[in-house]
């Protein structure tokens, strides 16, 4: 089986980078569970659900994907198809990586620009029960997207090293 | 139809040229729905922008990372290891029997981890080795791993259930509750694959030793005790005593204090119950329920002392990175679904099926025979996204049931992911094993692909199989 090219981590900025979106991630994704675990014992136990408490999940799953993308990108964890690079030149095979992270740093680019769109668009707009106003969330939204795409424009550049596919199921 | 079809030729075509495939199918849908508003780029942009905000912002969805993040805190909380350690017990000592130990164990930890991938490769760690040491062959072993990983996703919970489940509005609790008796019925046919092999050649699957019945008891330690809570809720509910909710509840807190001092694999079965059969019950829905579930599973890793900071950090980050990754690529399936759905491709495929008059389960037969096809060349989640939005509506326009043909496709799901050459398990095994050849693997796999096409066509000529017990639920 093949192996695909993928950038390796070398600066010590790279790690810590990713050290703090890791850890933010975290840190969402644990307030999460808690969260939907109180909600349940409150209810049951107390007869006291957690006010507005689906609305702080949704936002924080908007948050964690968001915070997610760039360390999925920078792991190089996007699920691509590899029959291309058994068909090129051996030579071919990383230059064709590299265009390929250029592509995607523009269409990450285009996605944190029409999110910023949509952000001035529903700014003032609250969640029903806390009026907890969305705009700050979705300018977070369209800054993940632009460090993504930075993390692509960067790995047009960045050394590389052999690693294998990444599973969905 | 002629316009669904060259954007569905696009998307494949950038895929192929090593686009990721999430960003493949949304540019393609972004394009495709510009062109169909006459080349108007205002609407096509504003569904980019709602599909990424909106999914993003969706409550169902927040039982992705939930399930997600339980299946990793189980994966390192060793309850692989008892689990065919229980299994080993009880079936070790037949011909094949550590082969099939792996693949009852398999099973077990599919109810209480929804990935195949987490499967297969916590089980190479845990059956392999003593699949070895008894002289298994390495083909039978392979096999047996990848194949009996593929259950992670068949027995609730399962991602790919969920992401069927909000992506056509089918109930997710329903689907859990259908993918129950298929498991078991796969692991059953998997077994008869293990006997096949052995009954082939021997001298690939020798017996195991055989234990006493103490023995054999002792892995099951504490069982009575959770029978005696089971017993105590029912009876309490059903005469009475207390309201059926409460009872649950208490039941729920009794089933994890006795977690706690119990380590077996009861837990394991308290976990699968606790979180399954409250959802299947009605007590929590199936975000409460993933919340719940890992929020238990870190509460049983803690107990054992298994879980570090580190792995903990791990176990968290890793779900996050899984998470953003599954999201990327169903905003890209929704954008491409937006496009398909303005153009006359669903009506003009209901109408041509129509117009064949053949039943419903020759086209469920021949949409199972194409998704087999494309899964050995294809990864199977963006396979599934990119063509529900395409058949979903005409399965159902036939009359089919959602629940059922949602069980079908986890199972081609299934066997796409042990399908050579692209088959993602076989990949698990020849990164974990790579003392296995990829040949031996890929040859190691063929009588349990013959066995998961035989379950297949039993599954689509038995619906009820599937229906039984979603048709109970309230």
């Amino acid at each position: 089986m093949l192996f695909y090219f993928v950038s390796a981590p070398e600066h010590k900025w790279e790690r810590q980078a990713d050290a703090v979106l890791g850890i933010a991630a975290s840190i969402l994704l644990g307030c999460m569970m808690l969260l939907t675990f109180a909600d349940v014992v409150a209810r049951y136990l107390l007869n006291w659900p957690i006010r507005g408490g689906f609305e702080i999940t949704e936002l924080l799953l908007l948050v964690l994907i968001f915070a997610g993308l760039p360390l999925v990108s920078h792991a190089d964890e996007h699920v691509t198809m590899d029959f291309i690079d058994r068909m090129l030149p051996a030579r071919l095979v990383v230059p064709w990586m590299r265009m390929m992270h250029a592509i995607c740093a523009a269409i990450m680019f285009f996605l944190a620009w029409q999110v910023w769109i949509k952000a001035g668009r529903v700014y003032g707009d609250t969640t029903q029960v806390l009026e907890i106003i969305a705009g700050p969330f979705v300018y977070f939204m369209s800054v993940m997207l632009a460090v993504t795409a930075l993390v692509h424009s960067f790995k047009v550049f960045a050394p590389v090293a052999p690693r294998g596919p990444i599973g969905t199921t | 139809m002629t316009e669904s079809l060259i954007g569905l030729a696009c998307m494949l075509l950038l895929a192929f040229l090593r686009l990721p495939i999430a960003l493949s199918m949304g540019v393609v849908g972004v394009v495709g729905y510009a062109y169909m508003r006459g080349w108007n780029w205002a609407p096509a942009f504003a569904m980019a922008q709602t599909q990424a905000y909106e999914t993003g912002r969706n409550y169902a969805l927040s039982v992705v990372p939930l399930f997600i993040l339980m299946g990793n805190l189980v994966t390192r909380a060793g309850m692989s290891q008892e689990l065919y350690r229980a299994a080993y017990a009880f079936i070790g000592h037949l011909r094949g029997g550590l082969a099939m130990a792996t693949i009852v164990g398999c099973a077990g930890f599919g109810a209480i981890c929804g990935s195949s991938i987490a499967t297969a490769a916590t089980f190479a760690k845990v059956a392999y080795p003593s699949m070895k040491q008894f002289g298994y062959s390495d083909r039978l072993a392979a096999g047996a791993i990848a194949s009996g990983g593929t259950l992670g996703i068949l027995i609730p919970p399962s991602t790919i259930m969920v992401i069927y489940g909000i992506m056509t509005g089918t109930s997710i609790g329903k689907l859990f509750a259908a993918g129950v008796l298929p498991g078991i019925l796969a692991t059953v046919l998997l077994c008869f694959a293990v006997q096949w092999v052995t009954w082939r050649d021997p001298k690939a699957g020798p017996r195991g030793e055989r234990l006493t019945w103490k023995q054999r008891f002792d892995t099951l330690d504490g069982v009575g005790w959770f029978a005696a809570v089971g017993v105590a809720v029912v009876g309490a509910a059903q005469l009475g005593w207390l309201p059926a909710d409460d009872a649950a509840v208490l039941g729920a807190i009794a089933v994890f204090a006795l977690s706690l001092i119990f380590k077996g694999i009861t837990s394991v079965i308290a976990l699968f119950t606790l979180v399954m059969g409250g959802i299947y019950g009605g007590v929590f829905t199936a975000v409460e329920g993933a919340g719940v579930g890992a929020f238990g599973a870190l509460i049983f890793a803690l107990a054992r002392r298994s879980l570090t900071w580190q792995a903990l950090y791990a176990s968290l980050v890793e779900s996050a990175r899984t998470t953003s990754m599954l999201f990327l690529i169903l905003i890209g399936a929704l954008m491409f679904a937006e496009f398909v759905n303005i153009t006359s491709m669903p009506s003009d495929l209901k109408a041509f099926v129509k117009g064949l008059g053949v039943s419903p389960v020759v086209v469920v037969g021949a949409i199972m025979v194409f998704y087999v096809l494309l899964g050995t060349a294809m990864e199977e989640l963006s396979m599934i996204l990119l063509t529900v939005p395409i058949f979903f509506p005409l399965v159902v326009s036939l009359g089919v049931d959602p629940i059922w043909f949602g069980i079908l496709i986890v199972v081609v799901v299934e066997i796409g992911l042990i399908s050579p050459p692209v088959g993602m398990n076989l990949f698990v095994l020849n990164t974990l094993l790579p003392q296995v050849g990829t040949r031996t693997i890929f040859r190691g796999v063929l009588p349990f692909i013959t066995a998961d096409i035989v379950r297949l066509a039993i599954l689509v000529a038995f619906p009820i199989i599937s229906l039984y017990l979603p048709s109970l639920m309230k």
